[in-house]
């Protein structure tokens, strides 16, 4: 099976390999990267459209789109860690970076690689795997059917850790069909091995992208865990011991129970999606050795303090630059727009996904930062009405802190968070803004160094 | 409170107007490219329960005198400036709807002190689409979700100014380069844009916001170019609100 195939492309991980790549190719991200920018308008007309359908048959369709990329259940032990490599690595262009990236995916973190020119390999892939005969609110149900196959895929693949996850508020359409193995590799893969070697000049800096975030998991087996939801709209004491709002979640979609049940948990994980898997430092400690490269430890607690770090390298540089600097782009999950950021002039915030607790991140943001003239959001549908989802009104309100054009960015606000044409939407409204400025070369590594180790949200071990 | 009808004489020409006196500064409207007043009455029977509404018929338009000149817009914008004097409104706050929009442009850059704010709902022409193919073709795709009892005053409107004077008012709002005199306009400024105005791309809107040094953009969701017409108590609103804000 080939490894483009096996890969989830609707998740953070390739979403964020996507957009930085086409970055340093010079290229922008229309239809999230998945097809080129001259079928948006066609995408999204058909994808407007569907919004009009039931509810039920969108919800369904939505849930196919997934099963149709899953990988089928007897297959899994086909897959082999060194190939997902390759695939990842075969995105870049090859040529001396001063500086590359490694460890956990984070979309503030590619505004940062882009404005570097730099490239970022991920320690995490999502396998997304068919499963039939589970409701999504049955966690144990999906566990027992699919312990065997994750099992049979660590056999195969003695360097991986399989994070298993099973997050019945924010996937509910997409466990359905099928259900999701997020592996990490333990070991540094040959390929990024080789692509490193090739790519980086001795006195070039390797940074371990090391996000903190933990989470309640369920030891299946060796290097295998069952992670208890996710982060996002709800707590990890919702998902472990329910509570009103999850009550009133699956009320609302009929599920016939009152909470989730997972099986005990017996300690944490580094989260799933986000978290840093620390077997792999030592394996990048030796390669740095090695090949006479500085290895620095870029850790922080949870993926959008990395945020407004991000946004204001980005609003300093362009001053620097004698650019305004007070556009703002807020972005969400796996909607990331590097090269428009940088030609329209905008300042990225990155926000995990479109929750209360995002919604939040970013007000605090703002609190703190020089208004802005321009905010605009971008926001990523993912179909469920779940649980601490933020609503269209209070992103307008957020939105009306900007002191002239506060607008959303290919939203339909009357679809959200049904409205699956803002894929298609985002970027074509994006390179649609009026006032553009030239590209600028990539920021100096030693500068942006200084800038980030000097940031109280971040740890900097170099 | 019923609307008033009313003239003024401004330059030799008789202006019709129409009025309704709500308690709050006054607000005045200006209309379209070839149409007039009629649009804008349902605004005016809501705002102006709230604020001293007016709608102005331009020369040459609706009820006013027909001029031997074909209208451009700096003269248009001379008869609104002139019949702000003859009307006794000062420093009002001029609401321009599609072409409305230009002419109080023009007033609020030539016309220092003599508005006290502006409302620009659907601002023509973007420079990208100065074209008169491109704009029929955004007028036919815009009409399919606009209101069809609109089309009735339209065709009233079109009779009254004649043939000649409405081509001549859309070649008027192709020339007219609106994006060189929004920098001088120092009066807080709300543009208004429908989220399915066809004719008014989003890109233009922002552009016309970010070009105002106190401009602000309101989205209406879902709603064509003819915002006044089609929403009038949601843009009443949104006028009540800017006015709060402007004038505190």
């Amino acid at each position: 099976m080939r490894p483009g195939r096996a890969v989830a492309s609707f998740d953070s991980a390739t979403g964020t390999l996507r957009a930085l790549s086409r970055f340093l190719h010079g290229r922008d991200v229309p239809l999230i990267g998945q097809g080129p920018a001259a079928l948006e308008g066609v995408a999204s007309a058909v994808l407007g459209g569907a919004a009009r359908l039931p509810r039920a048959l969108q919800e369904k369709a939505y849930a196919v789109s997934g099963w149709a990329e899953a990988v089928p259940m007897r297959r899994v032990p086909e897959l082999r860690s060194g190939d997902l490599a390759r695939w990842v690595t075969g995105h870049y262009p090859r040529r001396p970076y001063p500086v590359a990236f490694i460890g956990s995916s984070n979309g503030a973190m590619i505004h940062l690689a882009a404005a570097l020119s730099a490239p970022w390999l991920p320690q995490t892939l999502l396998l997304p795997v068919r499963r039939h005969g589970v409701r999504p609110d049955d966690p144990e149900g999906d566990l027992a059917r699919t312990r065997t196959a994750g099992r049979a895929l660590l056999d195969a693949n003695p360097d991986l850790v399989l994070h298993h996850m099973h997050d019945a508020n924010q996937d509910r359409l997409m466990i359905a069909g099928m259900t999701y193995f997020r592996v990490k590799w333990r070991r540094l893969a040959a390929a990024y091995r080789a692509f490193l070697e090739s790519s980086l000049p001795p006195g070039a800096t390797l940074v371990v992208v090391d996000c903190a975030l933990r989470w309640p998991t369920t030891t299946v087996g060796e290097r295998h865990v069952f992670q208890h939801g996710a982060l996002g709209g709800a707590t990890r004491q919702e998902y472990e011991h329910g509570g009103p709002r999850v009550a009133d979640y699956l009320a609302r979609y009929r599920a016939g129970r009152s909470r989730w049940e997972y099986p005990p948990a017996d300690g944490d994980s580094p989260e799933a999606e986000w978290g840093f898997e620390p077997g792999l430092l030592a394996d990048l400690e030796d390669l740095a050795e090695r090949n006479r490269w500085r290895l620095v430890r870029m850790r922080f607690g949870e993926p959008e303090d990395l945020s407004p770090v991000v946004a204001d390298l980005y609003r300093s540089w362009y001053r620097r630059r004698g650019l305004p600097g007070d556009r703002l782009l807020v972005e969400s999950f796996l909607l990331m727009e590097p090269w428009w950021a940088l030609r329209s002039g905008s300042v990225p915030y990155w926000m995990v996904f479109n929750t209360e607790q995002s919604l939040a991140h970013a007000q605090a943001y703002l609190d703190r930062a020089e208004s802005f003239d321009e905010i605009r959001i971008v926001l990523f549908s993912h179909g469920v009405e779940s649980i601490g989802l933020a609503s269209a009104e209070d992103w307008r309100r957020m939105l009306a802190r900007a002191r002239k054009v506060g607008v959303f960015t290919g939203v339909d606000t009357r679809a959200y968070p049904r409205d699956f044409a803002s894929l298609a939407r985002a970027h074509r409204e994006l390179a649609r803004i009026h006032t553009t400025y030239p590209m600028p070369l990539p920021l100096e590594w030693s500068l942006t160094e200084e800038f980030l180790a000097k940031r109280d949200e971040l740890e900097w071990h170099g | 409170m019923p609307l008033e009808p009313l003239t003024h004489s401004v330059m030799d020409l008789t202006m019709a107007s129409w009025r309704r006196r709500g308690p709050g500064p006054p607000v005045v409207c200006v209309h379209g490219a070839g149409v007039s007043s009629r649009e804008m009455l349902p605004l005016v029977e809501v705002l102006g329960r709230t604020h001293d509404t007016w709608s102005l018929d331009l020369p040459g338009f609706g009820h006013s005198d027909r001029p031997d000149d074909l209208p451009t817009v700096a003269g248009l914008a001379d008869a609104v400036a002139a019949w702000l004097d003859a009307a006794g409104l000062a420093r009002p706050c001029l609401l321009g709807g599609s072409f409305g929009c230009q002419v109080a442009v023009d007033v609020a850059a030539r016309f220092a002190g003599r508005t006290g704010a502006l409302v620009l709902v659907g601002p023509t022409v973007d420079p990208h689409a100065r074209s008169a193919v491109r704009l029929v073709g955004q007028w036919l795709r815009n009409s399919v979700r606009e209101s069809p009892g609109m089309t009735p005053l339209n065709v009233a409107d079109y009779r009254d100014a004649g043939l000649r004077r409405v081509l001549a008012s859309f070649g008027a709002s192709l020339r007219d380069r609106i994006e060189d005199k929004l920098l001088y306009v120092d009066v807080p400024v709300l543009v208004v844009r429908g989220g399915k105005d066809r004719m008014v791309s989003q890109a233009w809107a922002e552009q016309v916001t970010r070009l105002l040094p106190r401009g602000r953009l309101s989205v209406m969701d879902g709603l064509p170019h003819m915002v006044p017409y089609r929403d009038p108590h949601g843009l009443a609103r949104e006028v009540a609100a800017f006015l709060r804000e402007a004038g505190s």
